[in-house]
């Protein structure tokens, strides 16, 4: 079995805070790490290795500082990495991200299963995985927690209104890994140490995929950063349930909720 | 100047010895290791009359003066800190307040109960928010007819959890600062007192040190300490009382510590030969030694100062306190040093010394405050003003 | 010059920082009271390479050198000393005196086991009598045909209670001394006439088990002489010059953990109306610690990459346990000073932290000790022999 796992570098979201006032985000601590639900995802594809026998090729599109990212999938146990870097490909919309990783996927294949996470810490766009299905023609699973193999069959327990439920998927197919499900496991030191010193990354440019200039002109044109107003502080209740009860109801029925 | 004991000091002293070396030195250990309160230590000082050393004798006190008073502090703290600083909390801070500040009917009430050790005085002055600004205290007592209604809570009463008696410190009016605070006499078993949380602390183990609570106790008029809005001035009053015997109990332990850290270096072989020859071992204890008589002075001179009620007592209570504190730290931590790796093991009393005295930096008074409190008397003839 | 960490061990760091905060820090205070590390711990940071940072990959090590080793002891001397103390002897020393100076067969049968953590290690050299004077060892070892007999006992052993495997300094010709009549041995507990006697009570590190080693008549093959016959002293000094750069190491992690505490509490704790951060004294603290930690840092940082690069180190080793300890004790110290009342209470970390830290001027060399090794380097060059 042959599995593809997309991860993303972001800036360290807890090294980052937002001055809603002064409409800022400041940058304190500059540490990158793999998107949450990316690293979910290598973890998900790792057990598949463990329980049934895989290669597990970890796949990313960033700056060459994403070097770092993709060591770490090697370290934590993907047998090989492909890095799409290229100064044509900067500043991308999400859509054209998809278009070119799918590229990559394509000339990846053959493949049994392409894994992503769910949705990145930092933008939150929520798309990639979905657009990656379909660009390959893929049947698609999202929000998934939990994935074995059953003869051809990939078993999923994804969420499903906030509640695991059971879905099956015949392969190949993409599944869309929950930051929720089993968080990774830490690498092994000696292999951290080979992932650097004896480990390769392979590295992919925007003409390696074939890619023109049209091909990765953006569709979106970005005009500056809002704030969202902040959320206005709440009306707390207090008093045995009955009264809050009906203290509740009197609020939504005067604010026309109900 | 005459730097010599009088006679009555020096039978004192005699007796301090016997007294700390029969009863106190030999359940030192125990007392730490199983964080037993030290009652029949409590006991048998009841019994030679210094639970109510400095109280007069027609309320069954010793009559101590505060020299004397030292003397005795420092053979406790010689033998074991926790036992020390129990009485001395009982004595210097909650007597003294007391006997200063108390009607005849309080006085008798309370000092020959106290020096018999039925009954055992708890400060409440600390509370969560307000340590070293002590001022800034929250209990309050509003006034009801003929009694008070305490509410709110205190952190890190000492004796709280064996005493019988606490002076607590609280609001009565809505004055900023320390002019709204009156002190009252509360019996631990009044409705409405609760005796919460025992720390469970690095050292002075034998210590027993709780939260308490106040839930609408009510107290009577005339467990009111003082007039109402003193209160402040009464605890800083016991506080200076209080640095001179903690001052004494860290001189009383740093000489402990200077003794097990000598006898070590005399018996113990390293080299060929006790470690006593080797100059780093020497210079250890010769600052310690050096250290504990500048100590010993202060100590000696502050109670002197107390003794003849001078008003230099404020500052040099401070000084003397800061320095010994800081000393005694510094001079257990170089006999812990002495005794290489058994001075890490339980067994050997300079662990328990070393854990013991981390605390004199910070209670009563951080040593930053003190040193606060000094500066601000330095800086006062000038015209300048210090605030925390 | 270039002061980045290469990027694998930014990784490395970022690997332990994590497992320690999820695995190890949660534990701290249970493996104090419960006077133990888990098993499971162990188990769990064998599984990721931990317990053989230093050694290569072919003997079941992670390869990362002193300088990975010295990350490892940071991190873990940040969350919790014990831990940091029982993979220090198993690691730093206890394997490291195979590692250094045994042979290939001896690598593969010992040392593979131990870098793997599936067998722990301990290093005993101190006896009653020697202790500074690690000369002065008494513990026999008698050639019996192939064989050797052990007799004697060691004290003070980080790891005893639960190692598998010893490195142990025995006398092999009482009328050489140190240079030539002492030898280290390979010896396995499940050996007959192995055991372990009195387990110490100690101040701190007190999830560490410290304990005597007895070997009574045990007989050890020849196979199992470490390094050269006779010349085991040098081999266990050698061994304890590269433990003592981790142990500075662990201090750095210990002080860095104090500094942190004191940030975040500086600026919650509010008294005169204002975070205690706003007074001078604290800054200074603050300044004061952050100062010596960055010292402290390149000084252990550069010494772990003159161990790798294979330059001389000894005195740089002796100065990065030195100064490390007194940075960790003087900085932890302070922490308690900032916390107040609160540092005095075993509920918080920093009170551990205390008790912990005391030990690290103490062991493997006490700081005298450390002296001496770093004046007599000096002197050397200068012609001048010391003696200690
Ligand atoms: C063993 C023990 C027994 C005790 N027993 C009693 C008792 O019986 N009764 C009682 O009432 N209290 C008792 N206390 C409490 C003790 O008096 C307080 O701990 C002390 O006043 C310090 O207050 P805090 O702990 O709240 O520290 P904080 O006041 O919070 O101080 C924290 C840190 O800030 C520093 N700081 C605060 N303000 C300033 C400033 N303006 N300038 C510079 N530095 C500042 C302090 O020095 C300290 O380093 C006891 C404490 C201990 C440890
Ligand atoms: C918790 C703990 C764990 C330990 N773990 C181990 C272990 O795993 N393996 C092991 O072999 N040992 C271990 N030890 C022993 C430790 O290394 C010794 O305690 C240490 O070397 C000091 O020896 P000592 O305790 O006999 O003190 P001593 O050597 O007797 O020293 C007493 C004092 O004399 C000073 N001194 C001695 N000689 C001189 C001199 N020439 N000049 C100036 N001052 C001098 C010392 O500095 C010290 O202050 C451990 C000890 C402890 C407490």
């Amino acid at each position: 079995m042959r599995i593809v796992v997309a991860i993303k570098q972001i800036l360290d979201p807890e090294g980052i805070t937002v001055n809603r006032r002064r409409e800022r985000i400041f940058i304190n601590r500059e540490e990158r790490i793999i998107n949450p639900a990316d690293k979910c995802a290598l973890e998900a594809a790792l057990r598949l290795k463990d329980a049934h026998g895989a290669e597990v090729i970890a796949l990313s599109l960033g700056k060459p500082a994403a070097d770092d990212a993709l060591r770490e999938a090697l370290a934590m146990g993907a047998d090989s990495a492909v890095l799409i870097s290229d100064k044509a490909l900067a500043g991308m919309d999400a859509p054209t991200a998809a278009m070119v990783l799918a590229r990559a996927i394509e000339r990846l294949a053959p493949f049994d299963l392409v894994l992503a996470g769910q949705t990145a810490a930092d933008t939150g766009g929520d798309q990639t995985a979905g657009r990656l299905a379909e660009l390959l023609g893929l049947p698609q699973v999202l929000q998934a927690l939990e994935l074995s193999l059953d003869g051809g069959r990939l078993q999923v327990v994804r969420l499903w209104d906030g509640k695991p439920v059971r879905a099956a998927v015949s392969l190949p197919a993409l599944v869309a890994v929950s930051p929720l499900a089993p968080p990774a496991r830490y690498p092994h030191g000696a292999r951290i140490m080979n992932a650097y010193r004896q480990m390769q990354v392979s590295v992919w440019t925007a003409q390696d995929l074939g890619l023109t200039p049209e091909e990765l002109t953006p569709n979106i044109e970005s005009r500056g950063q809002v704030f969202p107003p902040e959320r206005e502080l709440g009306t707390v209740v207090e008093g045995p349930p009955a009264q809050m009860a009906g203290e509740i109801l009197s609020l939504l029925r005067m604010r026309r909720l109900i | 100047m005459d730097f010599s004991l009088n006679e009555d000091q020096r039978m004192y002293v005699k007796m301090f010895e016997d007294f700390c070396a029969n009863e106190v030195a030999p359940f030192a250990q125990e007392t730490d290791h199983e964080e037993k309160p030290p009652l029949k230590q409590l006991k048998a000082a009841s019994e030679q009359g210094f639970l109510g050393a400095i109280f007069p004798e027609k309320y069954d006190g010793a009559e101590l003066d505060m020299i004397s008073y030292a003397l005795l502090m420092e053979h406790l703290g010689k033998a074991c800190v926790s036992t020390a600083l129990t009485i001395n909390v009982h004595v210097a801070l909650v007597g003294s307040a007391i006997l200063r500040h108390g009607t005849d009917a309080q006085k008798e009430e309370f000092l020959p109960a106290m020096a018999a050790g039925e009954m055992i005085g708890a400060f409440a002055l600390s509370e969560s928010g307000a340590g070293s600004d002590a001022a800034a205290l929250r209990t309050t007592a509003q006034r009801d007819g003929d009694r008070y209604i305490l509410r709110g809570s205190k952190a890190w009463v000492t004796n709280a959890g064996i005493g019988q008696l606490l002076l607590v410190f609280a609001r009565t009016s809505e004055e900023a600062g320390g002019k709204g605070i009156s002190a009252f006499l509360v019996d631990v078993d009044t409705p409405g007192v609760k005796v919460g949380y025992r720390e469970k602390t690095m050292g002075l183990r034998g210590l027993v040190t709780n939260t308490v609570y106040f839930d609408g106790a009510e107290v009577p008029a005339e467990r009111l300490l003082g007039q109402e809005g003193q209160g402040f001035a009464i605890a800083l009053e016991a506080l200076d009382l209080s640095r001179v015997g903690l001052s004494a109990i860290c001189l009383g332990a740093a000489e402990a510590a200077l003794e097990n850290g000598t006898r070590f270096a005399v018996e113990h072989e390293q080299f060929g030969g006790p470690i006593a020859y080797k100059q780093a071992i020497q210079n250890m204890i010769a600052d310690s030694r050096a250290e504990i008589e500048a100590m010993r002075h202060l100590v000696h001179f502050a109670a002197w100062l107390a003794d003849e009620g001078d008003s230099r007592l404020r500052t040099q209570a401070a000084i003397t306190k800061l320095i010994c504190s800081e000393y005694a730290m510094r001079i257990a931590n170089r006999m812990l040093q002495v005794h290489g790796g058994y001075g890490y093991m339980k067994e050997y009393a300079i662990e328990r010394i070393y854990r013991d005295l981390r605390a004199m930096e910070i209670a009563e008074g951080t040593s930053q405050i003190l040193r606060f409190l000094i500066a601000r008397d330095q800086f006062a003839p000038h015209g300048i003003s210090l605030r925390p | 010059m270039d002061f980045t960490l290469p990027k694998e061990y930014e990784l490395l760091r970022r690997m332990i920082r994590d497992f320690a905060r999820q695995e190890i820090a949660p534990l701290a205070k249970r493996v104090d009271v419960q006077e133990e590390v888990p098993r499971e711990v162990i188990r769990k940071a064998a599984e990721l390479g931990m317990m053989g940072v230093p050694f290569p990959q072919e003997y079941g090590g992670m390869g990362a050198g002193e300088l990975g080793y010295c990350i490892l002891m940071e991190e873990i001397g940040k969350v919790c000393t014990s831990t940091a103390t029982v993979i220090g002897a198993h690691t730093g020393i206890g394997a490291m005196a195979i590692y250094l100076d045994g042979t290939p067969e001896q690598k593969k049968k010992y040392l593979t086991p131990l870098a793997r953590g599936e067998k722990i290690a301990a290093f005993a050299l101190t006896e009653a009598n020697a202790g500074s004077d690690a000369a002065a060892i008494r513990t026999r070892a008698v050639r019996d045909g192939d064989d050797f007999i052990l007799t004697g006992s060691k004290m003070f052993i980080t790891n005893g209670p639960i190692a598998d495997i010893v490195s142990v300094m025995a006398v092999t010709d009482p009328s050489l001394g140190p240079r030539g009549g002492i030898t280290a041995f390979i010896v396995e507990m499940d050996w007959k006439g192995c055991s372990v006697g009195k387990v110490e009570d100690k101040m701190g590190i007190r999830g560490s088990g410290t304990s005597e080693l007895i070997f009574n008549e045990v007989r050890v093959p020849k196979e199992n002489i470490l390094g050269q016959f006779g010349a085991g002293f040098v081999t266990f000094m050698k061994t304890l010059d590269v433990g003592r750069v981790s142990l500075g190491a662990a201090c750095l992690g210990g002080a860095q953990a104090a500094l942190e505490r004191s940030i975040q509490w500086a600026k919650a704790r509010t008294q005169f109306g204002k975070a205690i951060v706003h007074n001078q004294s604290i800054q200074w603290m603050i300044a004061n610690m952050a100062t010596e930690i960055e010292a402290l840092r390149s000084l252990v940082y550069r010494t772990a990459w003159m161990v790798d690069t294979g330059q001389p180190f000894t005195r740089y080793a002796a100065m990065c346990k030195l100064y490390g300890s007194e940075v960790a004790s003087r900085c932890i110290s302070q922490a308690v000073q900032i916390y107040g009342a609160l540092g005095y209470s075993r509920d918080v970390e920093v009170e551990r932290m205390f008790r912990d830290a005391r030990i690290a001027e103490i062991f493997e060399g006490t700081n005298e000790i450390q002296r001496i090794v770093i004046a007599s380097d000096i002197m050397r060059q200068e012609g001048v022999r010391i003696s200690p």
